[in-house]
């Protein structure tokens, strides 16, 4: 371009060394920003478009409206997913917050080791949600694992079936979802913890405020902006949650733990339905989408009053 | 008169391009792309001996295994479809031929498969599926049973029973004379959804063969509401009742210890358990293989095949490949090799497995079939995708094994969610 434009007055010559210079920095923000962007958005619209055609093993173009959607909505697999994500996503995100909350408070005493703690707590988050699923479902099987012990020692009526049973089935990925992911939690509550102001705290201990009160009413409501940030991330997770299902219960028994994410697969890539698959991957994304939207609006309104104030 | 011309000439000029092409395709040394999901233990064994045999006529081999589920195996040749690029040759079966060959071209074997007389050595079911709209586009390439019944040695010894079970009456006899005996759980069992899928269907057709044929495979309205299916479900809540609860989704393999043990009983299984069991160090004089208990006597096979279909490619080695692959897949030899080493039965039923390095089992299995051919008592499996599409197949086993791990759903409410599932799958 510049080859072909004439000879350039020397402020506008000034002005494009300026541009020139700045340029390295233009590219390393933007090229990958605007490619991923952009390789995001063409596959959502992608999908979009595909949800809206009578697409089955591969891909073809048509209309037929909503029909995949009211046919998806329609199915067992899909109510029983949207319902499991009721508990689950409500579940895991209150456990593995107040689980979180509790690490980081212990920790936050000034012990010893702490950072050992630290990281046998966080160290879940390293492990693959395959292998969470797994381990879980060998320590969740009542003939191998926890109830077996249990039963073993002497305590012959105990039980702990609920991997096995179909109504409590989707608490099993409760339980390894929360201990995966609330060393995340305490990792956030904890760098919150530790940046509440000092004074604060001393002339709370001053006034006679006891540990209780002091959490209660100096410590924790100063954390409320990193747990939300903890909840939007958190459901976040629970939404596209797939294979820690698929290792832990396979979306059994029966089909009572399926998931959105499992339901999607299923239908795109082992039904050979990919329009309806495509019709429940849209109807996921509007779920993520009125989590992150209020979140959005939220951390928008925020900037603006710290702005202001 | 231009026009005329004009097509002449384009005529002759393509003549010009196809003849040293189809001079060429004699000529050429073959060479095939396979993809297939086969990467490991037998199946991996058995597909890198047909290589071999491949290369030993002088073709060049390029197998691409993707391993894992079958259905990474379609996703990979779906991509590949896609991009206009379809592998010579890939793996495929039962009637997601007949779908997957609307959505690109196919070679046509029909002259290939006449002048090896194929057709009337393959149960006339199997052949449907592999020349859907009457040409045949892909070639079976070993079977299975998956109704197969299997019995411990020593549940049998703790049972004080040596009498094979031939009827569901039999094989309920059998099961609570195991209970009684002192075996913990009379069917062994995995809890994965073509498991429960086998219970059922394995209930059905052993009640009526005819019953299953009109309501499974061709999914007839009324035969849908009939009494044997209701009856087919009662039976699998027996079968339920007598397995261990604590399988969750677990392969049936890992309770094959416990099997052999006689901590459980009898097992409902497909024909490759039996290499399942000698690769994890049993013996065969520890279990015994019967036909699936059927009603009416003689035995019913409930047939699953794995089968090659053939892509259409223009480059001529390509196509020499998939006529000498054609070639040999048909041939008895090639079979006997592949099926010995998968411990599947040949496609072919003219193949004698008297010799040596066949199994009772097989042999078994074998005579099975071709007396369920001859009674018109070979039918489709549902539980392993050959009597339905994939879509259709889901939506059926949803309810197959939600009725398994549910003891409060009754057959007739069973039977009344299966007719709506076919209905909202169709």
């Amino acid at each position: 371009m510049s080859e072909a434009a004439p000879a350039p007055a020397p402020t506008d010559r000034r002005r494009l060394a300026a541009d020139l210079g700045r340029l390295p920095e233009l590219l390393t923000i933007w090229v990958p920003l605007l490619l991923s962007a952009g390789h995001i958005t063409s596959f959502a619209l992608w999908t979009i478009w595909v949800s809206f055609t009578p697409s089955t093993l591969v891909p073809v173009s048509g209309w037929v409206g909503l029909r995949n959607y009211t046919a998806m909505m329609a199915t067992r697999n899909w109510q029983i997913a949207l319902d499991n994500l009721l508990v689950f996503g409500s579940g895991f995100v209150l456990l593995s917050v107040l689980t979180g909350l509790l690490l980081a408070i212990l920790l936050d005493q000034r012990i010893r080791g702490e950072n050992l703690l630290r990281s046998i707590f966080l160290y879940p988050l390293a492990v693959s949600f395959v292998v969470t699923g797994t381990v879980w479902s060998w320590l969740l099987n009542p003939g191998i694992g926890i109830q077996k012990l249990i039963t073993g020692l002497g305590w012959a009526s105990f039980r702990f079936d609920w991997l096995i049973d179909r109504d409590m089935a989707i608490w099993t990925i409760v339980i390894a979802a929360v201990w995966q992911s609330s060393g995340f939690a305490m990792a956030l509550f904890l760098a919150g913890l530790r940046s509440v102001d000092g004074d604060l705290v001393k002339a709370a201990q001053i006034d006679g405020a006891g540990p209780v009160r002091l959490y209660g009413r100096v410590i924790l409501p100063t954390l409320w902006p990193i747990t939300v940030t903890v909840v939007v991330i958190q459901l976040q997770f629970a939404i596209t949650t797939f294979d820690l299902v698929r290792a832990l219960t396979g979306g059994g028994p029966g089909i009572a733990t399926q998931l959105p994410a499992l339901v999607v697969y299923d239908f795109m890539f082992q039904r050979g339905l990919i329009a309806r698959g495509a019709a429940a991957a849209v109807l996921m994304l509007l779920i993520l989408l009125a989590v992150l939207l209020p979140y959005a609006a939220w951390r928008y309104l925020q900037n603006r009053q710290s702005v202001h104030a | 008169m231009k026009k005329i011309s004009r097509r002449a000439m384009l005529a002759g000029t393509a003549g010009l391009f196809a003849m040293p092409r189809l001079s060429r395709a004699q000529g050429a040394k073959p060479r095939l792309t396979v993809i297939s999901q086969w990467s490991a233990g037998s199946d991996g064994a058995a597909i890198t001996a047909l290589g071999k045999k491949f290369e030993e006529k002088g073709g060049t081999w390029q197998h691409s295994p993707v391993p894992g589920f079958t259905t990474e195996m379609m996703n990979k040749l779906r991509a590949q479809i896609m991009a206009g690029d379809p592998p010579a040759c890939s793996q495929l079966k039962g009637p997601e031929i007949a779908a997957w060959s609307k959505i690109a071209a196919t070679v046509n074997l029909d002259a290939l498969v006449a002048a090896a007389g194929y057709e009337k050595v393959v149960a006339p079911d199997l052949a449907r599926l592999h020349k859907p709209g009457g040409k045949w586009i892909s070639l079976p390439l070993q079977i299975y049973s998956t109704n197969m019944l299997f019995l411990s040695k020593r549940a049998m010894d703790k049972a004080k029973a040596d009498g094979i079970p031939v009827t569901w009456a039999e094989f309920n006899a059998l099961a609570e004379k195991m209970k009684a005996g002192g075996v913990a759980y009379p069917i062994a069992n995995g809890g994965t959804r073509p498991d429960d899928g086998q219970k059922f269907e394995a209930a059905l057709a052993g009640i009526s063969p005819a019953a299953y044929r009109t309501a499974i495979m061709n999914l007839d309205d009324k035969a849908l509401q009939a009494p044997e299916l209701k009856a087919a479900f009662a039976q699998v809540r027996k079968i339920a009742d007598w397995m261990d609860p604590n399988t969750a989704a677990q392969h049936y393999s890992i309770n094959l210890q416990r099997f052999i043990a006689g901590d459980m009983g009898m097992m409902i299984q497909g024909g490759w358990a039996q290499g399942v069991l000698l690769n994890g160090g049993f013996k065969l004089d520890e279990f015994i293989i019967a036909p699936g208990p059927s009603d009416n006597r003689h035995p019913v096979f409930l047939l699953n095949a794995d089968a090659f279909i053939f892509w259409q490619r223009k480059e001529p080695d390509l196509q020499a490949g998939q006529t000498l692959m054609a070639q040999l897949v048909m041939d008895p030899a090639i079979q006997t090799m592949y099926s010995q080493i998968t411990g599947s039965i040949p496609v072919r039923t003219d193949v004698d497995l008297a010799g040596a390095g066949w199994s009772d089992g097989q042999r078994r299995t074998a005579a099975a079939l071709k007396e369920a051919v001859a009674a018109n008592q070979a039918v489709l499996s549902l539980a392993h995708n050959m009597a339905q599409e994939n879509g259709m197949t889901a939506a059926m086993i949803d309810v197959l094994t939600e009725y398994v791990k549910n003891k409060a759903i009754t057959p007739e409410q069973a039977v009344a969610r299966l007719g709506n599932a076919v209905e909202g799958a169709r």
